[in-house]
This record gives structure tokens, sequence and C-alpha cells, in this order.
């Protein structure tokens, strides 16, 4: 039943977007090579996943796998270059035969009740696409506590039933969507000029990707096995 | 959808204060002042077109609260606009209690929260005691037709409007419109488990000791507080009623 599922093509539909960008691969991340996962297989999965970087993207996380034919994980993830106070973008796609369950978020890299200047900018511009995907079926807030902590206030989550293919498809489009509109923020980001923003920026971020690794390592530890899972868990976060 | 009649609305400082006895055991004395404003005319108030009241509150003997607040305005017996309000002192990081609680004939517009007072995202253990305790009730609420819709839950949506509100949230809100009379009185229960909670928190609260962290809080609360104050959209409509220096005393003590 599982190995008739035609997935989503996430990968292809979300490097589209990065491919927007000037990106340059990257072969080792803490000193272990990372390109055989480019193209890998454990515990039953098999996938894809591979890092890049911009000037102003310290890392591009990107990669789906297939687990046991029953499963699509895909997860993409951006941190900003240091001296840019840009969001970090966050992706997580699990698909299945009747359900796609899935987060997409430009995760806060300050504290933006009390920066207003950087909620306008990043997250209320983006209140419209955000309101919009209110219709779609099975939305619902993401359910790691640790996870949602941490989420902005246009993130979209939802538990989507499969009904028919077309799901599938209106699943991806908040992915794509904000991707393309994180995109063009990297594209017109300036440098940040406060030592005490610059402080603050690299305070949060350490915090956010604490919260995602460990999210991840644990949830992907379970279907891929702790050692690839920590693989990975470089790449994206 | 069932339409509730003016008579048939939630009397909701009597559920909160006599049914649920939210403060049985605690001593609660009037804040007679707060910012320098006389409180006396918000206790009981009346014009053609709304009445009400917003009563504010101290602990007798206690140093954590900065007020406790409880009010109801009646709109030309159409709708009630409630709101328990719960705020500790500059001292302690202890959340934001906070309850809107708006009911006309179509629905129940409510939110009910603790607001957290500092960036939860680099202070998790800030989450892990005031918020977290939370995950279960919230879990069990959430669930209310209102909230959840057509196999859609719609928390976190109830601002939609307003972004700077959104932002005040904590990860456990509950907010939403609700329609059925049932499912509008079991979000009293809510309130209670909710409002009980931070009671408990209160009572084990400490002073905060670090200047660096103090700072970080108390801007973030001013920023709350300001937000509240000059943007909530309920702050026109009590301008209009009341005028300004009204408004500006109810709006003050409602958050």
């Amino acid at each position: 039943m599982g190995e008739n599922i035609r997935w989503t093509p996430y990968l292809e539909k979300m490097m589209e977007q990065v491919n927007q960008l000037s990106i340059t691969e990257i072969k080792e991340l803490g000193g272990k090579d990372i390109t055989p996962l480019s193209s890998f297989t454990s515990s039953g999965a098999n996938g894809s996943c591979r890092a890049f970087k911009t000037e102003k993207a310290e890392k591009i996380g990107i990669g789906s796998f297939i687990v046991n034919g029953k499963l699509q994980c895909g997860l993409c993830t951006i941190f900003p270059a240091k001296g840019y106070d840009l969001p970090a973008f966050l992706s997580r796609w699990e698909e299945r035969e009747k359900e796609i369950a899935f987060l997409v978020d430009f995760v806060p890299t300050v504290d933006f009740l009390v920066d207003e200047e950087y909620r306008v900018k990043y997250l209320e511009s983006m209140d419209a696409i955000w309101q919009r995907y209110e219709s779609l079926a099975g939305i619902c807030p993401e359910e790691n506590d640790s996870v949602r902590a941490v989420c902005s206030i246009i993130y979209t989550a939802a538990r989507v039933p499969v009904e028919k293919e077309g799901m599938r498809v209106a699943a991806l489009a908040p992915h794509t969507e904000y991707l393309k509109n994180y995109v063009g923020f990297i594209k017109s980001a300036s440098p940040i000029t406060s030592d005490t923003k610059q402080r603050e920026v690299s305070r949060k971020v350490k915090a956010v990707r604490g919260v995602f690794s460990s999210y991840f390592r644990e949830c992907a530890g379970k279907i891929i096995g702790s050692d690839t899972a920590e693989l990975l868990s470089t790449i994206f976060f | 959808m069932a339409r509730v009649k003016y008579e048939d609305m939630i009397p909701f400082a009597d559920e909160i204060l006599e049914r649920h006895k939210l403060f049985e055991g605690i001593e609660l004395e009037p804040l007679e002042t707060y910012l320098g404003m006389d409180t006396k005319p918000a206790w009981d108030y009346k014009t053609p077109m709304a009445s009400g009241f917003y009563k504010p509150y101290l602990i007798k003997g206690s140093d954590r609260i900065e007020k406790i607040v409880i009010g109801e305005l009646h709109y030309m017996r159409r709708a009630k606009y409630c709101i328990l309000s719960m705020t500790a002192s500059d001292d302690y990081d202890l959340p934001v209690f906070a309850c809107e609680f708006d009911e006309s004939a179509p629905r129940l517009s409510i939110t009910i929260d603790l607001m957290p007072m500092v960036d939860i995202a680099v202070h998790p253990q800030y989450r892990e005691k005031y918020l977290d305790p939370l995950s279960d009730v919230w879990r069990k609420y959430r669930t209310i037709p209102g909230f959840t819709k057509e196999g859609r839950c719609l928390i976190q949506r109830r601002y939609a409007s307003w972004p700077w509100a959104r932002a005040t949230l904590s990860p456990y809100p509950l907010d939403g419109k609700i329609e059925e009379p049932g499912d509008r009185y079991r979000t009293i229960e809510a309130i209670i488990e909710y409002a009980r909670f931070w009671l408990d928190l209160l009572k084990k609260a400490e002073p905060v000791k670090d200047p660096d962290y103090k700072q970080e809080m108390l801007t973030r609360k001013r920023a709350m507080q300001k937000y509240y104050r000059d943007l909530d959209p309920g702050g026109e409509v009590i301008k209009k009623l009341f005028g300004e220096e009204k408004h500006k005393l109810f709006i003050s003590l409602v958050f």
C-alpha cells in the first residue's frame, strides 16, 4: 500500500526557491565530511540532505528522506550569518499516505514583542499569507511545546488529511511561499549596526538552534538511528 | 448556531468569585490608587449606554501584587465585556494572568493566558517553571468547540488583526470564539484552572535578584502594558463611552 504513494516533490520545490540565491555547497561541518549524506541509506531510510551557505546565511540545510516506503520526511532550515538579524527559516514536513504533518515559520532572532521594527519588517509583513492558510484543512498549533515556544506569531502548522491527491500540493504551498518570501528578505538584508543587537541575535540564535537540534535528534533518532540523526543535525542546525 | 439573550449571559464575576470562590482564603483589599489615579470612579459606573465595574485589589499584607482586577462592562443590554487580570509587582517575574471574556448573542470571544515577562526562547527555565505545567490543561480545553472547528484547531488566531497582541501570548493561550451556551460555560472552568495555577505560583514566588534579568523583564512588561493601553481596540470604545480621563483609568486597570 505505502509503496504506491506518489510523494510530494518537497525537496525539488524547496530547492527551486533556494536556488534563487547565490549558494555555495558546504562539504564539511564540524570536521566531518557530509558529502555522503547527499545520497544516504540508514535504518530503512534513504534520501538526500545537503548544506549550503551564502554571504548572508551561515547555513542552509535542506533535504528529504523516505522511511520504509511509508513516510517522507523533509526539512529546510536557514540560519542568518553573523552580522544579520534575519529570522531563522524552518520548514518541517512529515508525509504519510493519509496525512501530512508540517510546520513552517520565520523563527525570530530577537524579542519581537519589544523590537517593534523587527516584528513589523519580518513578521507582520507575512500576516496576509499567514491568515490565508488559516482555511487549510487540519490547521492546528505546533504540538511540541518547546518548538512552539520559539515559534513566531506567523507560524503555520497543520495535520492535513490527504483525502484527495490535491491535498499534498495544497500542504506544500505554505512552505514554498514562506521560503520565497524569506529568500527575498535574505536578498535585501543589511548588516546589523548595533553591538547590543548583535549580542541579542547571537544569544537567541544559539537558543533556537539548541531547541531545534535536540528536538530533531530525539525524533529523527527513532526513525533513522542516532548516529545518522546526529550527523544530519549538523547539517540542519 | 445558538443565540444567547442578555439575561442568559454568563454572570462572569459571580461565577469567578461566588460559585468558584477563586479567592477563598485570600484577603483582598481595594486598590484605591493606581499610577497616581483615584480608582474609585471605576468601581461602579453607569452611563445611558453602559454600566459596570472594574474592581482593583491588592492582597492584604503581600508585596507581590501590582493589581488584581475583575470587571464587567455591560453595553446596551446587548453584550458584556468582562476581564480578570492579575499582575505581580515589579520585583517578581510571574507571567501576567490575563482573561478577556466578551459575550454577545452569537458568540463568546475569549482569551485566557499567562503572558510571559521574558523572552522564553532565551529563558527556557522560565517556560519550564511558569508555563509548561499548563500543558495538559491547555490540551484539555483547546478541544472546546470554537477553539477547534471542523477539524481545525484555531488557537493562537483570535488576535489575527493585532500582531502586537499575538506577540504577548505564551505557548499555552486559549483564545477563540465559542458559540454554544454549554461550551461557553466550559471556558469558566478553564479560567479557574489557569487562575488557580497562577495563584499557586504567586504563593511560591521569590523576588528577582539578577539586575540584568530584572531590567529585561521590566522592559518587556512596560512594552506589553503600553501596547494594550495604547492600541487595544476595546480602548477606543471605552473612550467614546466614558471620555478621555476615565478611559485612561479603566484601560490602565484592565492591563
